[in-house]
């Protein structure tokens, strides 16, 4: 019977191609879709469990609540705080403290001279002190050197089998050899496995804890509780799972005493949470050290998507069986009276359900492998990992097959089973064929609604992105190159002399050093106290270090007083715009002369006021913020260019680095591209509603055009009637496209809305956004309208042009 | 085996009713073979089509084997089909998309015939009905006539206890519908096969052992056939 009914889906496929053909197209691109999300969340939701004891693993975390009652949370954790969670939570079996850390590392030359390799640590690579308790939690596979006693004595190491390839050219002859991290020697105790690429630790190097202990001053290693640094982090293995809860009370309890009186009024509460290790990846309250950081909650819009899309693509079977089971009631009568019973017609039209999603499952992976490459435009998943042959695949398609067959043929095929035999042999079966018309229109509002909102979306996310790209963020982003400088004592040294060579080179218009870029990922803050005797301010500012050029290199402007003037240690202060207001004066000129006072630090002068600019991405609101000159805080360079001979500048401004610190490596990059880099996760969500939008009314017009192309068959008689008695072409057409563009319209309506809430939640993540403007619903609108218009057209036309009377003889 | 009381069968054509079949009251015994005659549109089809089980009637009830037939589900009733109905419709109602083996085999299928009988069955009876030649056909390839075979062939494969036929030689040659009509009263006389006929044509109206004449619904009057026709 199986084989029969094969046999029979086949011959009827062949002989409906046309509908065979949208419906496997629809069904196909809406499989590829699902196969794609599929990829993503599922590589994203498999962060992390590699480490045979994954659920064990936590990391202490700090909650602190400002007096405004704004929280903030941060993965650090100060160090005597660890010394204390390390010694007292029973819950632990074993803890390691570390630090982040993106070292220079060089390769000495065993016969002295310049040193044979140098490198700093990648992108997406992070370098970690830890403890050897830390390859107890985190079981890496080990690969050479002897494990034990790894990690006990400073300035000791251990590499990754990457780190290890690139210093010595093999892991094998690694152990033992001497490498210099940021200017120390250390010694290879040993080699581990890469991390695997679904995993938040990409080590390249693991260097012992005994190290910074030993060596405070360089590594600013501050037994101090009133000071937390995100880098400084103490990862645990609890006894069992199940102590979760109460490791976590007791965590909670270190530092009670301490942070209060730390606070000096500061913050009305401060204190440690846990974080299990399977939140890690999701958490953006708390991040991660190298890898992306992805919300749940964007997991599930993507896999709401892939499941719309999908259902769109079932609903245009649906429509188009259901609206050509008139064609088929005659063989639904016959059957019956042979002795069909209804459920043997439902398994036959199952079968031919079945055959038509098996291939457009064939078709769909197919697609999904060319579409591969398409999701590094969207996501972070790493394209060289295997995709199709992963085991979980043979399940999970299959699995998909089956959800679809029985989506898209379990109504029709119950519709056709259920016909009638006398009234379907009769056909008599217009109003039983005919009640599936309010469904059918119901399911093409659905898919235009899905089609509209994803457009929509893609308008407002283009709209911000284009909004950020030319927003004015109060400094000049143009032309201005920079790139990281070593903080010790020797770079500083060098620093005044290498600007004196930068600036002899012909495209170079300026040059200054600074703590960091006018806008950039880090944050320093501290609290403050302005005017001599007066107490701290209840809110914190943010400090930025920079010379007497920084104005200068990246435009900005002065509103009162003056810029700093050249100086090596902290003299003088300029503040922003925002500190003043928000001290509550109401002209700059006012603030000029007083004094302030930054933590402990000494009583300066403040000489100017800066006009506002933004110190992060839009993300954020603007910030009070002190700007002054050390020269121990400068870490970056930037160099303002001239726009002629950009390349032949840049390689001079390399071999001036290159020439005057000989130990470093130059890793520079333009700052209007640091700052596009700020939204590469909107740029992604925009790309995902684009290229998903594109899908969903690719799918929804495939719907639309069979639907047509049935209305046009159906109505050929009338047509034909109708252009005897006088009706033109364009009449007919529209007579035909009228019934489908009220549906879009409909469904225009109800997404508009919907869209609106939507897109104003996205919005509401930014500090600086664009309106949600009521023209952007109308050019969505007019677009659906105009796609579906010109989809419906083609056959319309096509019916409006065919000879009247061959379509009346033929009836 | 057939027992009607009181069939009655109208359609709501706006307000008023407009009445198929009036008072039918018949019954068949199993063995019997029995003709159907009377003008166009006197409800001869519907008639068949409510024995058939088709259709229901509006009024009065029809039983069936001693079961009323009002109360069967649609399980039944493809029950009934499987094993004792062959129906012979007047449009023949091929199945479009089936060659013509395709279209004996079906209910064959159905009843979970082997699939070593059903070969032999319908080669057996392509053979007697000459059409072996036709049999990868499918049914827009055929003539009228040719359709029409295929349409009784097709009920009588499954060897049912019942045949239903609604004119089942309308299409044919009358040498061919003479040997339908043989084929009819062989199995009606030697395996007991119970016949139901509508037809225009009073000479095979004789085959069988009862005309019932229909006018405007009604049994205008039964006729008893002595010994069945013999020629
Ligand atoms: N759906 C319907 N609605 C209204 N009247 C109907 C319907 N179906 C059939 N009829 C009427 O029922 C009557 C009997 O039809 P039926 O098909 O039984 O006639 P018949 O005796 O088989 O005629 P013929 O010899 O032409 O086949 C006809 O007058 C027809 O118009
Ligand atoms: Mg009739």
């Amino acid at each position: 019977m199986i084989s029969n009914n094969l046999k029979l889906a086949f011959r009827n496929l062949r002989k409906q191609k046309g509908f065979a053909i949208i419906n496997i197209l629809g069904l196909s691109v809406g499989i590829a879709s699902v196969l794609l999300i599929f990829r993503m969340v599922q590589f994203e939701l498999g962060f992390n469990k590699n480490f045979k004891q994954h659920d064990r693993i936590v990391r202490v975390c700090t909650q602190e609540k400002g007096l405004d009652g704004q929280e903030s949370f941060t993965r650090g954790v100060p160090i005597p705080a660890m010394s204390e969670i390390k010694n007292t939570i029973t819950q632990f079996a074993a803890t390691s403290r570390i630090k982040e850390n993106w070292p220079t590392v060089l390769v000495p030359n065993p016969n002295g001279g310049a040193p044979l390799k140098k490198f700093n640590t990648e992108e997406g690579e992070i370098a970690l002190f830890a403890e050897p308790e830390f390859l107890t939690i985190f079981d890496f596979a080990w690969m050479a050197g002897n494990q034990d006693n790894i990690l006990k004595e400073p300035n000791t190491l251990v590499l990754s089998q990457k780190m290890a390839e690139k210093c010595f050219g093999g892991w094998q002859n690694a152990v033992g050899q001497t490498l210099l991290i940021d200017n120390e020697p250390m010694m290879v105790q040993g080699v581990i496995a890469n991390a695997s690429p679904q995993c938040d630790f990409p080590i390249n190097l693991l260097i012992s804890y005994q190290t910074l202990i030993s060596n405070p001053d360089k590594y600013d290693y501050r037994d101090d509780w009133g000071s937390t640094s995100s880098n400084d982090q103490i990862f645990a293995l609890l006894n069992n799972p199940a102590q979760f809860q109460e490791a976590n009370v007791a965590v909670e309890k270190v530092g009670k005493k301490q942070y209060v009186d730390e606070s000096g009024g500061q913050s009305s509460y401060k204190g440690h949470l846990l974080q299990p290790l399977s939140e890690m990846h999701y958490d953006d309250r708390f991040g991660t050290f190298a890898t992306h950081v992805i919300s749940k909650s964007r997991l599930w819009v993507l896999s709401s998507i892939g499941l719309l899309i999908l259902l769109m693509a079932c609903f245009n079977f649906i429509n188009l069986s259901t609206a050509q089971a008139l064609r088929r009631s005659k063989e639904v009568g016959v059957r019956k009276t042979l002795g069909g019973s209804h459920s043997a017609l439902f398994g036959q039209f199952m079968s031919e359900t079945a055959m038509i999603v098996g291939f457009s499952v064939l078709l769909g992976t197919c697609l999904a492998w060319l579409g591969l490459p398409l999701l590094e435009r969207i996501s972070e998943v790493p394209t060289d990992l295997p995709f199709l042959n992963q085991p979980v695949l043979w399940i999970f398609i299959p699995a998909l097959a089956l959800v679809v067959t029985l989506l898209s043929g379990f109504y029709p095929a119950l519709v056709l089973a259920g016909f009638n035999p006398i009234k379907a042999l009769k056909n008599d079966l217009f109003n039983q064929a005919s009640s599936g018309n309010g469904l059918r229109k119901g399911l093409v509002v659905m898919q235009f609604l899905i089609a509209q909102a994803l457009i929509v979306g893609t308008i407002i996310t283009l709209g911000q992105l284009d909004y950020l790209r030319n927003m004015d963020m109060g400094f000049r982003k143009e032309l201005v190159y920079t790139f990281n400088m070593a903080g010790d004592s020797i770079a500083q040294s060098r620093m005044s002399g290498f600007k004196q060579r930068l600036l002899q080179i012909p495209g170079v218009e300026s040059v200054s050093f600074s703590s960091d870029q006018p806008s950039s990922g880090s944050t320093w803050m501290t609290n403050f106290a302005v005017g001599r005797g007066t107490d701290y301010q209840r809110f914190n500012t943010t400090i930025k270090y920079g010379d007497a050029d920084f104005l200068q290199t990246y435009g900005m402007k002065m509103v009162a007083g003056r810029w700093l003037e050249p100086s090596d240690t902290v003299k003088e202060y300029v503040v922003n715009e925002t500190m003043v207001k928000k001290l509550g004066i109401a002209n700059p000129e006012e603030i000029l002369q007083q004094e302030l006072r930054m933590g402990s630090g000494k009583w300066r002068k403040i000489v100017g006021v800066i006009q506002d600019f933004h110190a992060h991405s839009a993300h954020h609101e603007l910030e009070p913020m002190t700007l002054s000159s050390n020269l121990e805080r400068f870490y970056v360079t930037g160099v303002k260019i001239k726009p002629q001979n950009i390349k032949a500048t840049t390689e001079a401004i390399q071999k001036v680095h290159d020439e005057t610190f000989a130990e470093q490596v130059f890793d520079a990059s333009f700052f209007d591209e640091q700052i596009a880099d700020f939204y590469l996760d909107e740029n992604r969500f925009s790309d995902t509603c684009k290229g998903f939008g594109a899908i969903a009314i690719f799918i929804s017009c495939l719907g639309l055009l069979g639907l047509a192309t049935h209305a046009a068959q159906r109505r050929t008689k009338e047509i034909g009637i109708r252009k005897v008695l006088g009706a033109g072409v364009s009449g007919i057409t529209m007579l035909l496209a009228k019934d489908f563009l009220k549906l879009v319209l409909i469904a225009i309506v109800i997404a508009s809305p919907l869209a609106y809430y939507l897109m104003d939640k996205w919005l509401q993540d930014f500090s600086y956004r664009i309106d949600i403007q009521w023209w952007m619903f109308v050019l969505a609108g007019f677009a659906a309208i105009l796609i579906a218009f010109l989809t419906v057209s083609i056959q319309s036309v096509k019916a409006a042009l065919a000879n009247p009377i061959k379509s009346l003889k033929s009836e | 085996m057939i027992e009607l009381k009181n069939i009655e069968r109208y359609y709501p054509t706006g307000a008023v009713k407009t009445y198929v079949l009036r008072y039918i009251n018949a019954h068949i015994a199993e063995g019997e073979f029995v003709s159907i005659m009377g003008p166009s549109g006197s409800g001869k089809s519907t008639l068949l089509h409510i024995l058939g089980m088709l259709d229901e009637p509006t009024d009065g009830e029809y039983w069936f084997l001693g079961e009323g037939v009002h109360k069967f589900n649609e399980r039944r009733r493809t029950e009934m089909y499987r094993e004792y109905i062959g129906f012979v419709f007047q449009a023949y109602h091929l199945i479009d998309d089936l060659t013509v083996y395709e279209n004996l085999e079906t209910p064959l299928m159905y009843k979970k015939v082997p699939s070593g009988e059903r070969k032999s069955r319908i080669a057996d009876i392509l053979d007697r009905f000459n059409m072996v030649a036709k049999k990868d056909l499918f049914p827009n390839q055929l003539s009228g006539g040719q359709q029409q075979l295929v349409g009784i062939a097709r009920a009588l494969i499954g060897r049912p206890k019942l045949i239903l036929a609604d004119e089942p030689t309308g299409n044919l040659q009358s040498p061919q519908a003479k040997e339908i009509m043989e084929i009819f009263r062989t199995l009606n006389k030697e395996d007991g096969v119970t016949i139901i006929q509508v037809t225009h044509s009073e000479e095979n109206a004789r085959y069988g052992n009862r005309i019932l004449h229909l006018k405007d619904g009604r049994v205008e009057n039964e006729e008893l056939i002595k010994n069945g026709a013999s020629s």
